[in-house]
Parts: structure tokens; C-alpha cells; sequence
């Protein structure tokens, strides 16, 4: 006798059970039954990778309203939508981000630019200015938009550089020639923080976002120093090669601080272990101007003097994402949203700009498999990334020309350097001079 | 040391991965660690995808618990039963009702039928020698299109679906939509015999009795390449479905392996005496077997890894066989007036002795000849076409029973086959990716020849060499991965006690025999021309052999070596 079964497919396994269900899907991963599996992959990452370059338009609006050059930028703790913005004619706005209107408008708050801003705490503004002078602002929304009159007034001695609140306690520090403490209720500084030997101007002065009565300082004299308030000392600071222009606490790694600096590079240092920048990111073309991390802790944004925003992922020291503009000029300041999805620049042509952080990000409501298909095109890119055409397409940027030339003309320099060097070590007896790591150079001297 | 940094240092030393992106599952064993990688941040990484790649191998062999359906099969009880004693009616009777439906009989007239399944297996193309075309869905029995061409038509294929179809008629390929209008004159293909359809590259292919091979991008329209096989007109044209390469046999024996990208056959092989009538690739192995007949009567099983010799063969009875592998692995020989089906692993296994594989299943058809042979795709049905029509019969065991519905589904409705025809097209492959072996997409690339070192030093500095060699130099260089094209040749297992060479060994024995550059020039030199440079370069190259002699006979002993003198200021170099 003979067995025999014929093979038969049942209808009701593979069509949908009622009119209006979806379809059930069978599958088999049996490789044979997918054959040119790994090329289609790369056929769609190399579509991915296309699309993400088409969708690519970053540019969201621009915020205008002051007259002169933006110089410092401000965002609201625990707002998304308003942002203050302090020029070089003495204004001061407060942005409403979502909306495209101002909540306030300060015309002259300050003689002379305002260097410094921050909020503190119930709705309220500080604003710092090469006057010497610190004015407290009511940043609630009202009616009236024009303000004329700050809530109280702060005389100091000097020309304020920068301003900072704590975290949780009516205390803010100021950088002028030395940090110092003050409290909103006291009408003169409460304590001087300076390193025993320094005699230099204090450019930026911030706190640390976790322990909050550490406070982080870069200065003229190409330091960057750490203070506790607690001990009312400076603790410890570093000489590097090249002054800062400004800093930023990491919001989620709190040892871990960025230094925008003058050499065209940012780095990130460990509070625990000075001597050597953690990371090195390279790819300006000009000084940097101003840094701000992500709110993930994961990206930061930096906006230098070359004209170009470029945000960062943070490991990764090279090749950036590069935002320019023709009519936007020296970028001064740049901050990131709290939701991480936008970048705000003041230019010094007076415009604050409003930047997608991810440039081909869709800004509308996406659906749960509109997601889904962004989340796979996103893996499949960063799977193949090694691939020639795919990476090729996802590593390139388009630069201005004169950042583009300034780019190569610095390239090529630093290589004739690194290739002199590389002679002179080896036509030199061994043992007489030894070859430095990059790391190494950057910082000279470390002061406790 | 401030206490304040200190509780900073605290407060930071306990970070570990929150519980909800921990992996749910225990690591796996035998997960390569990169001990050998020195960067702290790349090995984690490297380990993690190892990981991740472990538990994903473990969860696709377990996803084979989900293939819910069975193939057919016919197995005999008792020692004396064999299976290719049953005929179609007991099987008609053992199967059920819809499966029954496979087997029918088409009577037509209009010369011997050849025939063509769609990738889906729901739809079937014929054509008649006399110019009757037909598409249909075999299943329901709709009939898309019926045409009477009135000239010689020779071959049909689907393009992507049902939606268009080939014909390859007595002058040019015509292209016609679903219900038979005509879309396309290629007139670029003359005189076609047999057409192909790629499916991933959207290329359609023909080979004709000018002896050319013509692959036209049926998305875009262009004519990618054109070969001239050299080998006169060609009557025999089979695809391997996994690396897209078409197989074409000849009449004077030869079965030659062609891609659009090489003017010349990849492979060439000398298989009949007469010539190549049947052509196949085996899909279930992965496109590991072809068979071959012959108008010898001769059926070849081929091993297309390595091109030595037949797995099997043997003759049959009458000339000329047609064959067809299924999707499981069953050969089906259509010769003289039967069909005969053999099936894995027998017909896969080596056998020297040149007798016939085991039967698995015959069955008789009185009208010669027999044109066609066609498996339907994910059933147990075999499509015969022969002078009088076509007839379908049951074969249990050879369809594969679970399909993915992503890649060919039998049951899919009118916007699904909408989605994956935009899909398709998006993920068309070029038509330079076609190469004998399909895997290399993804893999490393063989290590570079090209090194500015010369004898394993540098001339130029190290900021200015490329990456690979400047990790080679500083000794950081992973070359664990890479494999080397000499130790891939499958007979290297003779070598297993040598040592393993430097590269700049394995540079010169390859380098050994072959000319270099220098004696090219010379030797184009050589002619009635006095070239000043080649004059100067000869007379170089014969004082270095003069002086390697003198070296070698002062080793030996022969010649004593020149004493000192004071007169050696005074010699020429």
C-alpha cells in the first residue's frame, strides 16, 4: 500500500478571514526563498540614504527684531517655546519658538551689548551688560509687550561678560575680571570666586547642570577653571594651548563639559582626569563661537565664526552635519531646543534662525508605519554605512566655497606639517625626541 | 582634592544600561570575542553585533516552527511496492478535491505548446508553434488574454506579473499587456528562440538564430548588453535563479554560462556530443546543480562549484530530453513518449557508474513530441507540453509547501501585487551586479595589490600613505577577516605543512614566470629600431648578470675574488 498526499495550500490561511481585514502574511526565511537578499538591502539603503539627502531642508524660519548682531541666546528651563535673545544694541527679546512672536521686547535694557542672559526662577529674566550692570526682567506673557522697567537693578564694577542661575537656589554667578556669587535679594555680590593667581577677564561662567554648586569658567588667559561654591575656592584649572569662547555641561554625563575654542576644534573634557580632552572634534574652518549640548546629551551644536551651525553626534570628531546660509553671517550663539528636534543660531546680521536638528526630519503627524519605515531607513544606512556609494552619499556635504577653500587650504597645510614632522623624527637619533599623541598637545599645564 | 569633584566621581561610577534596553534573552555561546582588538569602544561594539547576530541566527532557526504547511509526498509500505508503479488516477483518487483540480488535459491544436508559470505559480502563459498564445489563471480558471498570431512563435515568458507578457515570434520579441494588447515591438531582438526573464534586474533576455544574447531592461527600456556567443544559432537558454546568470546550450555541444557584463562566457563547458537540447539549475541547492541533454540521449547532472566532471549521468532511451529541476530537488526528464521525475537525494549524489538515478514517477503521453516541461511553483503539479496540448499531472513531494508572501504569494489580491510591483522597482538591482557568485555584495574586498612599499619599507611618509598600510606599519592592523585570493583555491588542502609566506613571498612567486615590465619594453623594442634607452637598459641588465655570475662563482669557489689594488679609484663602477 501507498501513502500519497498531494500538497494543497488552504485558502483560509492566506485570505483575510472577513471583507476589510488585513491580508495574513506568510513567511519563510529560508535564504533560498530570498535570493539577492543582501543586494536589495543595499539597494534600499542606497535609496535611503538618497532620500535623506532630497527631504534635506533644515532651514525652518528666522526670528527678527533686533536691530544690531544677536550675541547671546537664552532658553526657558522647562519651557519648549520661549527663548530670549540679547543683541549689541542693548535689546533683549523673548521669543515665542512655535508661534514666531515676541512675549517681550526691551528696547535699550542695557547701554552697550548684552553679554549675558539667563532665566531664573517664577517668570523671570536676568540680563548682564558691558555697563556693569545686571537688571532683573519680569518674563511673564502680558498684554502689553514693550517693556520698559526692570524688576530690580544689580550695579556692579567692572563690564559683565557672562551670567548663569543655579540650579535650584536664588543664586546667580557672573564672569567679569572674577566670578562672582550673587542673591536676588542682595543688591551686591555675596562672594568672589578667583584662582589665587590669575589676572585675567573670565569670558563664560556656568553651572553644572547636576552638581550644582560647581560652577565651570573659561578665560582670556586660556584656562578653564572649576569653582565650588560651597568652599567659596576655585578648585582646579587647566592652561591650554588656545583660549575658549564659550562652554557647556553635558545634561546627562555631569563630569563631562565641551569647550568651544579659538583653534577651530571643540573638545570634551573629564572633570576627573584634565590632563587630556576625551574627545577632539574637528571640522571648523574658523574660531568657534558658541557650543550648547542636546538635551539627550547624545548631539551638540556649534555655531562658529566661519558662518556655519554644525551639529555633532557625541564620538564622533569628524564630518558633521553643516547648516549655512548666504545672508546669515558670524554665528555667535546656538542652543538647542528641550525637545532635541531644533537648533536656534543668532547671527550677527541680527537674525535668529530656526533650524531642523535632523535635516530631513518630517515635521507633522507621522503614523505608527511611517515611523516604522523611518526607523528601518535609518538602520538600513547605518548598517551599510561602510559600503562605497551608500557612505559616499550619506558623508557628503555641501560647503560654501570660501569655508570649502579655507577647508582645503588648512588640510593641506596641516598635512605638509605632519609630514615635516615626521622627518625630522626620522632623521633624529632615537630616543632623543619622542613623537606626542594629539590628545597630549592640547592641554599645557593643569593648577590646582 | 575638593569633595565636590569627588561625589561627582560617585555619583558617575554606577552607570549601567537601563532595564528596558537590556537584552530579554542570555547571551549566546560560541560568540567570537575581539580579544585581539585593542580599542576598548570597538571591541564592546564588535561584541555586541556578534551577539545580536547569534541571537538572531538562534530566533531564525526557531521561525522554522512556523512553516505550518507539509509537502506532499508518496511513500511505499511494504518492500515490493515501488513508487513509479502509481499512476495519475490512484493519485487523482488519494488527493483531495482542489488538488485534484491539477490534473487536466488540454486539448489544443496549433502545433507543439510550450509553456510558462508565473513566479506565483496562479498563472499560466502558453503558445503553439502556429502563433496561439494564451494567458490564464489556472485556479479560477479566468482567461486573461487569447491571441492568434499567425507566424512562428517560439517561446513566452511573464515579465514582472501577469500583467505583461513576452512572445517571442518569428522576427522580433513582442511585448503584450494582461488582456493581449499589444505594448512592444523589440525589434531589437532578431529572430528570438527562447526568452528569459530576470525578476530582480527587470531584464529581459533572448537568444536567437543570429547567435546573439540580448538583455533589455524592461523597466527603463534600454538594451543593456549584447554578446555575440560565436557559436552559431542557440536553441537552449536556462536561468540560475539565485545569481541571475543565464545558462545557454549549443549545438555543438558546448553549454556556455554568460552575465550581461563579460563579452565572453564566464564558463564554457564541453558537455554533449551533439547538441545541448535541455538545460536546467537546480533552485533548491542554491543553484548548485545543472542538468544537461543532450541530442546524444545523454542526461549530465553538473556540480557548478567545481566544473569536474558529472555527478551523474546516463542515457536514454531517444535523443533530446527536456528537463526542469523543482523547487524541492526533482529532475523531470521528458524524453521519447514519458515523463520520467527522479528526486534528492539520489539524483544530487555522485555515482560513477553511468546508470539511470532511481524512479520516483512516470507517466506516459502518446503525442510526440515533447516540447515542454514546467513545475508549477508552490504545487505538486508538472506541466507537459507536447504536439497535442498540455497536460498537467499530480507529482507529490515537489512543491515547496510554505511561500513567503513578500516574495511570490499565489493568494495575493489586486493592491498587494500593486505594492510589490512598486517595491520591485524600487529595489532593482543593476544589472553590474551579476556575477557567478551571488555573495559578495557586503563582503570585504580582497586586500589591495597595489603598496608603495618596496621590500616591506616605506619611501613615502607616513602622513601621506593610505589607511591600510599606515595600520600596518604601526602594527594595528586587523587582518583576520581578510582572505587572501591564493588560499582560496579549492584544492588547498595539499599545502597544509607549509609556513605561512609574508606578502612580499606570495608577491614574488606570483611575479615568478611572468614578465616584467623592463623585458615587455625590451621585447617591443626588438626591432629594426635602435632605441637609445633600450640600448642603455640592456647593456644595464647584462652587467647585473655579469656581476650576479661573478657573485655566484666566487660563492661556489671557482673564481677568486679580485684582490684589493691601488688602482680601484680609478675603475668605473
Amino acid at each position: 500500500m501507498v501513502k500519497i498526499s498531494v500538497l494543497q495550500h488552504a485558502p483560509s490561511v492566506h485570505l483575510p478571514a472577513r471583507p476589510g481585514d488585513p491580508t495574513p502574511t506568510t513567511r519563510n526565511l529560508d535564504p533560498l526563498m530570498h535570493p539577492f537578499a543582501r543586494a536589495r538591502e543595499r539597494n534600499r539603503a542606497l535609496n535611503a540614504a538618497k532620500m535623506d539627502k532630497l527631504f534635506a531642508k533644515p532651514f525652518v524660519g528666522a526670528l527678527e527684531g533686533h536691530i544690531d548682531a544677536v550675541e547671546v541666546l537664552c532658553k526657558k528651563p522647562g519651557s519648549l517655546s520661549a527663548v530670549a535673545s540679547g543683541s549689541w544694541d542693548g535689546g533683549v527679546i523673548l521669543h515665542n519658538v512655535s508661534e514666531r512672536k515676541h512675549i517681550r521686547r526691551i528696547q535699550g535694557a542695557h547701554k552697550g551689548k548684552v553679554s549675558g542672559l539667563c532665566f531664573a526662577q517664577d517668570d523671570r529674566l536676568l540680563s548682564c551688560g558691558v555697563d556693569s550692570k545686571i537688571k532683573l526682567w519680569d518674563a511673564s506673557p502680558q498684554d502689553d509687550i514693550t517693556e520698559q522697567r526692570p524688576l530690580n537693578e544689580y550695579p556692579g564694577k567692572s563690564a559683565f561678560n557672562s551670567i548663569d542661575h543655579h540650579r535650584s537656589d536664588p543664586l546667580f554667578a557672573t564672569a567679569s575680571n572674577i566670578v562672582q556669587i550673587w542673591d536676588e535679594t542682595k543688591s551686591a555680590a555675596i562672594s568672589n570666586l578667583t584662582f589665587p593667581t590669575s589676572t585675567e577677564t573670565i569670558t563664560s561662567v556656568r553651572f553644572n547642570l547636576s552638581e550644582t554648586s560647581v560652577l565651570g569658567s573659561i578665560g582670556s588667559d586660556r584656562t578653564f577653571t572649576l569653582y565650588d561654591i560651597r568652599t567659596g575656592k576655585a578648585e582646579r584649572r587647566i592652561v591650554m594651548q588656545m583660549s575658549s569662547n564659550a562652554l557647556a555641561w553635558s545634561p546627562t554625563f555631569p563630569t563631562n563639559v565641551l569647550l568651544a575654542s579659538e583653534d577651530h576644534n571643540l573638545y570634551t573634557f573629564d572633570v576627573r582626569q584634565l590632563k587630556t580632552p576625551t574627545h577632539i572634534y574637528k571640522g571648523h574652518v574658523a574660531a568657534v563661537m558658541s557650543c550648547d549640548w542636546s538635551p539627550t546629551g547624545l548631539e551638540f551644536v556649534s555655531g562658529g565664526w566661519d558662518r556655519t551651525v554644525r551639529i555633532w553626534k557625541e564620538g564622533q570628531g569628524t564630518r558633521p552635519e553643516v547648516y549655512h546660509t548666504k545672508r546669515m553671517q558670524r554665528v555667535s550663539s546656538s542652543i538647542f531646543t528641550a525637545d532635541a528636534r531644533f537648533v536656534l543660531t543668532g547671527s550677527d546680521d541680527g537674525n535668529v534662525r530656526i533650524w531642523k536638528a535632523k535635516a530631513s526630519e518630517k515635521l507633522g503627524i507621522i503614523t505608527a508605519r511611517e515611523r516604522a519605515a523611518i526607523e528601518y531607513r535609518d538602520t538600513l544606512k547605518d548598517k551599510w554605512k561602510q559600503d562605497n556609494e551608500v557612505g559616499r552619499i550619506q558623508r557628503n556635504r555641501h560647503l560654501p566655497k570660501p569655508v570649502y577653500q579655507a577647508a582645503k587650504l588648512k588640510r593641506t597645510m596641516l598635512d605638509t606639517r605632519a609630514v615635516k614632522e615626521e622627518r625630522r623624527r626620522k632623521h633624529t637619533r632615537a630616543g632623543e625626541s619622542k613623537p606626542n599623541a594629539e590628545r597630549k598637545k592640547v592641554v599645557i599645564t593643569e593648577q590646582t | 582634592m575638593a569633595s565636590s569633584v569627588d561625589s561627582l566621581f560617585v555619583k558617575a561610577q554606577n552607570t549601567t544600561l537601563p532595564k528596558s534596553l537590556r537584552p530579554t534573552s542570555p547571551p549566546p555561546d560560541n560568540v567570537p570575542k575581539h580579544k585581539h582588538v585593542k580599542d576598548l569602544k570597538l571591541r564592546t561594539k564588535l561584541n555586541r553585533q556578534a551577539a545580536h547576530a547569534a541571537r538572531s541566527k538562534a530566533l531564525v532557526e526557531d521561525a522554522e516552527l512556523l512553516l505550518t504547511n507539509e509537502a506532499g509526498k508518496m511513500q511505499v509500505e511494504t518492500e515490493l511496492e515501488r513508487t513509479w508503479r502509481i499512476g495519475q488516477d490512484d493519485i487523482v483518487q488519494s488527493a483531495s478535491q482542489e488538488a485534484a483540480k491539477g490534473r487536466r488535459e488540454l486539448k489544443l491544436d496549433g502545433g507543439p505548446y510550450r509553456s510558462r508559470y508565473s513566479r506565483n505559480g496562479r498563472h499560466l502563459a502558453i503558445v503553439g508553434n502556429m502563433g496561439h498564445v494564451a494567458t490564464f489563471d489556472w485556479q479560477t480558471g479566468t482567461m486573461h488574454a487569447e491571441l492568434q498570431l499567425q507566424e512562428t512563435c517560439r517561446d513566452i515568458t511573464f515579465l514582472q506579473d501577469q500583467s505583461f507578457f513576452a512572445v517571442a515570434q518569428k522576427k522580433y520579441v513582442f511585448i503584450y499587456d494582461r488582456d493581449g494588447v499589444e505594448l512592444h515591438r523589440l525589434k531589437a531582438h532578431i529572430e528570438p528562440t527562447r526568452l528569459e526573464f530576470l525578476p530582480y534586474h527587470w531584464l529581459l533576455a533572448s537568444v536567437g538564430n543570429n547567435g546573439f544574447l540580448k538583455y533589455q531592461d524592461t523597466s527603463t527600456g534600454h538594451i543593456v548588453a549584447e554578446h555575440r556567443t560565436k557559436l552559431g544559432a542557440c536553441h537552449t537558454l536556462a536561468q540560475n535563479k539565485h545569481n541571475a546568470v543565464l545558462h545557454l546550450g549549443h549545438s555543438n555541444g558546448v553549454v556556455t554560462l554568460w552575465t550581461p557584463n563579460i563579452p565572453h562566457p564566464a564558463v564554457q563547458i564541453l558537455a554533449h556530443y551533439g547538441p545541448v537540447v535541455g538545460l536546467s539549475v537546480d533552485p533548491s541547492s542554491g543553484g548548485r546543480y545543472m542538468a544537461t541533454s543532450g541530442q546524444d540521449g545523454v542526461v549530465k547532472v553538473w556540480d557548478c562549484r567545481n566544473w569536474k566532471g558529472t555527478v551523474r549521468e546516463w542515457t536514454t532511451r531517444g535523443g533530446g530530453a527536456e528537463l526542469e529541476w523543482s523547487a524541492r530537488g526533482a529532475l523531470s526528464v521528458a524524453v521519447g513518449g514519458s515523463v520520467n521525475v527522479y528526486t534528492k537525494p539520489s539524483i544530487q549524489t555522485p555515482h560513477a557508474p553511468k546508470a539511470p538515478p532511481p524512479l520516483y514517477l512516470t507517466h506516459p503521453i502518446p503525442h510526440r513530441p515533447l516540447t515542454s516541461v514546467r513545475f508549477c511553483p508552490f504545487q505538486d503539479i508538472l506541466t507537459i507540453g507536447h504536439n497535442a496540448g498540455l497536460s498537467s499531472i499530480l507529482v507529490p513531494g515537489v512543491g515547496e509547501p510554505n511561500f513567503d508572501s513578500m516574495e511570490a504569494d499565489p493568494f495575493e489580491n489586486k493592491k498587494a501585487r500593486r505594492e510589490r510591483e512598486v517595491k520591485g522597482l524600487l529595489d532593482k538591482i543593476q544589472p553590474d551586479m551579476i556575477t557567478l557568485d551571488p555573495d559578495f555584495v557586503g563582503a570585504l574586498a580582497p586586500p589591495t595589490k597595489l603598496t608603495t612599499a618596496v621590500n616591506d619599507t616605506h619611501d613615502i611618509p607616513f602622513a601621506r600613505l593610505p589607511r591600510l598600510e599606515r595600520l600596518r606599519v604601526q602594527g594595528k592592523a586587523d587582518e583576520t577577516e581578510l582572505v587572501d585570493d591564493d588560499e582560496d583555491i579549492a584544492d588547498g588542502d595539499g599545502d597544509k605543512n607549509a609556513k605561512p609566506q609574508s606578502r612580499m613571498e606570495k608577491e614574488k612567486r606570483k611575479m615568478r614566470g611572468k614578465g616584467k615590465s623592463v623585458k615587455r619594453y625590451l621585447r617591443k623594442q626588438r626591432k629594426n629600431v635602435i632605441d637609445p634607452t633600450a640600448v642603455a637598459i640592456r647593456a644595464k641588465l647584462e652587467k647585473q648578470r655579469e656581476e650576479k655570475r661573478v657573485a655566484k662563482a666566487i660563492e661556489n669557489g671557482s673564481m677568486e675574488a679580485r684582490k684589493p689594488s691601488a688602482l680601484d679609484r680609478f675603475r668605473r663602477p
